[in-house]
């Protein structure tokens, strides 16, 4: 029964990522892309935590750890390098 | 006896509760994201429901190992999320500001005038300043 | 905020080595976090000899956390039920916010937890620390005034009284 729940919710994260790479596609400008990247992120670390959960491996944990720095990192680049072409 | 079966079973109904929860949270924002008409309405509103989603999932995954290891691994990432998201959505929503991204045809901007007379003062002062840089450099 | 962290590190290492010695409780997450958040708690009254204004501020921190949190969620809610029905009941607006605060750290605390909480985000602060542009969402009637009284009364308030 549980792990029924665990592949339900790992199918719904699943769309979730279609319809944010659909946003990412189509957004008319450069900031809604770095928004849907930014939830691109969020969606594969929820994954990675169910994933972990699902195959009852304590060690997958770490790689969310990272994911989350370097999504950070990437989207704070994004902004800073949209500002600087601005102006 | 009867205490283990609970155990085990209760744990893993209040793990399944809050990552369905999560999962319900990002599901909604996802939706939005597509929906909304504007970009800034999609920035306030989208991004803090999917940190409140991953928050959630990573909840219900430290109940479940149960491990203080685990717990304190768990913690960490919830709190980096929750310190960088809003610095992360700060920037962005400045560079949109900045760069004339427009609004929503409904959306009352009558204060506006009052920010974009600022940044028009600094840009007017800013050319000029780069243009003296300009004439002085070859001199 | 030093004595804090001090505690919390105290709290830690006492809890370490509460487990590393004695096998009195199973070792697991429960237990351990029990065992941390009593040690934190039992070194709170002694504060008021060495530090007197900590002991004033725990509980308005511990109050402006579960308010927080309060409105995160009945924010996240509010914004799910306009997504999911097909009609916009939203009325966003462009609002110019005005600072008492002075603080730069209390400035970061009031942008950061403007921007979490759902349907308000802080686009900029102009640049005599003034004035908070804040682009929100669900502000009824054009009532701009309203919308910022709740803001100041709700978060500005209580950042006022856990800061001085």
């Amino acid at each position: 029964m549980f792990h029924y729940t665990l592949m339900i919710a790992i199918a719904a994260l699943s769309a979730c990522l279609v319809m944010t790479a659909i946003r990412f596609a189509i957004g008319p400008t450069l900031p809604d892309r770095v928004t849907s990247f930014d939830l691109f992120v969020a969606n594969v670390i929820g994954i990675i935590a169910i994933y972990a959960e699902l195959t009852d491996n304590a060690n997958y944990i770490d790689v969310a750890i990272i994911l989350s720095l370097f999504g950070f990192l990437g989207s704070i680049s994004f902004a800073y390098y949209l500002m600087k072409t601005s102006r | 006896m009867l205490e283990n079966i609970d155990m085990l079973l209760v744990k893993e109904i209040i793990s399944s509760v809050f990552i369905l929860a999560g999962v319900a949270f990002m599901l909604i924002a996802s939706i939005g994201l597509l929906r909304f008409p504007d970009f800034y309405i999609r920035m306030s509103a989208i991004t803090k429901g999917a940190t409140l989603g991953v928050g959630l999932i990573l909840c219900g995954m430290g109940i479940y190992f149960n491990q203080p290891s685990m717990l304190l691994k768990v913690i960490a990432i919830i709190s980096f999320t929750f310190i960088t998201a809003p610095v992360a959505a700060h920037v962005i929503g400045r560079t949109a500001v900045q760069n004339r991204i427009p609004f929503w045809h409904k959306t009352n901007t009558t204060e506006l005038q009052d920010y974009l007379k600022h940044t028009l003062l600094e840009e007017k002062v800013s050319p000029d300043e780069a243009a003296d840089n300009n004439h002085h450099t070859p001199e | 905020m030093k004595t804090f962290l001090l505690h919390i590190i105290i709290a830690f290492v006492a809890a370490y080595q509460f487990f590393l010695h004695l096998q009195v409780l199973p070792y697991n997450a429960t237990t351990a976090s029990g065992v941390f958040f009593t040690v934190f708690f039992l070194l709170w009254p002694t504060s008021l000899l060495y530090h007197p204004s900590y002991f004033r501020k725990l509980p308005k921190a511990i109050n402006l956390f579960f308010f927080f949190v309060k409105e995160v969620l009945l924010a996240n809610l509010k914004i799910a039920y306009d997504i999911i029905t097909p009609n916009y009941i939203m009325r966003p607006a462009f609002l110019a916010l005005p600072l008492t605060l002075k603080d730069d750290v209390g400035i970061t605390l009031l942008a950061c937890m403007i921007s979490l909480t759902p349907g308000s985000l802080s686009v900029d602060l102009r640049e005599d620390k003034g004035v908070l542009y804040v682009h929100t969402l669900y502000v009824k009637n054009n009532e701009l005034e309203q919308m910022k009284k709740f803001i100041k009364h709700g978060f500005e308030r209580r950042i006022i009284e856990l800061i001085t």
